[in-house]
């Protein structure tokens, strides 16, 4: 008898697994194919990113309070090394405003089409995704603020990103250094494209044949092909470069022009089709 | 209620480590709290309960970490019905037992995100990172303990019944009833 009910509850667990299991996978079909936030989603974004603003604004307060302190103690000479470079930036944007100035005028004389600039949109970073195998931040703005899947996320360094989705008053970023991520870029000097692909920390430039000439140093830029960033933003530097016999390409290893570790603030190039145009 | 306190409890956890987890030093790691707590509600809640638990946490995860919506919720199923099995045929609620099968379990979670993630998306250059995974499992297991600790008091507190820590707790005659 009490062989008989352990069978029966063994039947109603494997039962149970079998359910779960069943409708776990009918929901990663679904939404494998289309990768975006429900209903469901973007309600508990919303809860929990309020928590997050909150915290990282806690956070946000001692870390300053903190650095204040540090600042405080060696204000002296900082003060001092910085009225030097003060100095030295002076002379250096002055050359630089000849050298705009030069570049309006030539503009000009060849009769270039003046391009405006695209809108933009601060965000503020509100939480890092926890997982070894992922890389994306929580940003504070949303749907409502005009942000739509796919446009791209820089900073004055380089990209950082492209929207994955976005609720009313949050966005999920996936970072270029994910390994998910695929950018078409080129190379500044040589005009040589490839494909930028994450690499956890770092970038990998794939698709570049051997007979092309790539030297430690070279930078990267977006190419403007794949339709989400624009052409010419910084992408990073060539650290490395290897030829292996064996394969048609080079394996070309890239240092990112943005830290991932530091960023807090990113700019949100909006599209023609945003609500905040 | 048990449902509802430990789903605000893991989302507090989730705010916790994608807020203030990324400001600690590297060598400390950011440990997955909300993994923790799955662990902890597969050894100690009932199948039910504890099947939505883990469920709604794995949504949770998908919402902040990752591209794959659907992913989390999967594995950590997967290691909740996989603990529930266990726990028919040996003592894995033992204290002296939990830092291993935390261990055991970071590295099936782990094994399972690079297996699925790496089918998902074929192109994907996921590389499979033996410091960070050896660390990460290693930290998790260290903070086994107290966090159980922790979650056991959080669990007779929701109850309303008298804490039971199990670092103290004297064992009985039969340890394989």
């Amino acid at each position: 008898m009490r062989k008989r009910s352990k069978r029966a509850r063994q039947i109603k667990a494997l039962l149970l697994f079998g359910i779960v299991l069943v409708l776990v996978l009918i929901l990663i079909v679904v939404t494998v194919g289309r990768q975006e936030f429900n209903a469901p989603h973007k309600f508990a974004l919303e809860l929990i990113g309020r928590a997050q603003s909150s915290v990282t604004m806690a956070t946000n307060f001692f870390s300053t309070v903190r650095d204040d302190y540090v600042a405080l103690l060696d204000v002296r000479d900082e003060n001092k090394r910085l009225k030097e470079e003060l100095k030295k930036f002076k002379t250096i944007n002055n050359q630089y405003r000849e050298a705009v100035a030069t570049n309006v005028r030539l503009s000009k004389l060849l009769g270039f089409k003046q391009t405006m600039e695209s809108p933009t949109l601060t965000a503020t970073i509100v939480g890092k995704d926890p997982s070894l195998w992922f890389k994306t931040v929580i940003i504070d703005r949303g749907s409502s603020d005009g942000v739509q899947q796919g446009m791209p996320v820089v900073t004055e360094a380089g990209i950082v990103g492209q929207i994955l989705s976005a609720s009313p008053h949050y966005s999920k970023v996936l970072l270029t250094c994910d390994p998910n991520s695929a950018i078409d870029a080129l190379i500044q000097s040589s005009r040589v494209q490839g494909i930028v692909k994450g690499q956890g920390s770092g970038y990998q430039l794939n698709y570049v044949l051997k007979n092309f000439a790539v030297r430690e140093g070279d930078t990267i830029v977006t190419s403007g092909l794949g339709g989400i960033f624009p052409k010419g933003l910084p992408v990073g530097t060539v650290t490395k470069v290897t030829k292996s016999r064996r394969g048609m390409f080079q394996e070309i290893i890239i240092k990112p022009s943005v830290d991932f570790s530091q960023l807090e603030h990113l700019i949100i190039i909006m599209k023609e089709n945003s609500l905040a145009e | 209620m048990l449902t509802i306190a430990f789903l605000l409890l893991g989302a507090a956890f989730l705010v916790i480590q994608t807020t203030i987890f990324p400001l600690l030093p590297e060598w400390m790691g950011k440990p997955d709290l909300l993994f923790l707590l799955v662990v902890f509600i597969a050894i100690r809640l009932d199948i039910f309960q504890g099947a939505v638990l883990a469920l709604l946490f794995g949504l949770m995860m998908d919402i902040f970490s990752g591209v794959f919506l659907g992913l989390y919720p999967v594995i950590y199923l997967l290691l909740f019905f996989l603990l529930k099995g266990l726990a028919h045929h040996l003592v894995i609620d033992d204290t002296v037992h939990q830092a291993p099968l935390v261990a055991a379990s970071s590295l099936f979670v782990n094994s399972g995100l690079f297996l699925m993630a790496s089918i998902l998306a074929p192109d994907s250059s996921l590389d499979w990172a033996w410091r960070d995974i050896i660390l990460d499992t290693l930290i998790l297991a260290v903070i086994a303990m107290p966090f159980y600790h922790f979650c056991t008091h959080f669990h007779c507190l929701v109850r309303q019944g008298i804490p039971k820590p199990t670092l103290t707790r004297s064992k009985t005659g039969n340890r394989f009833r």
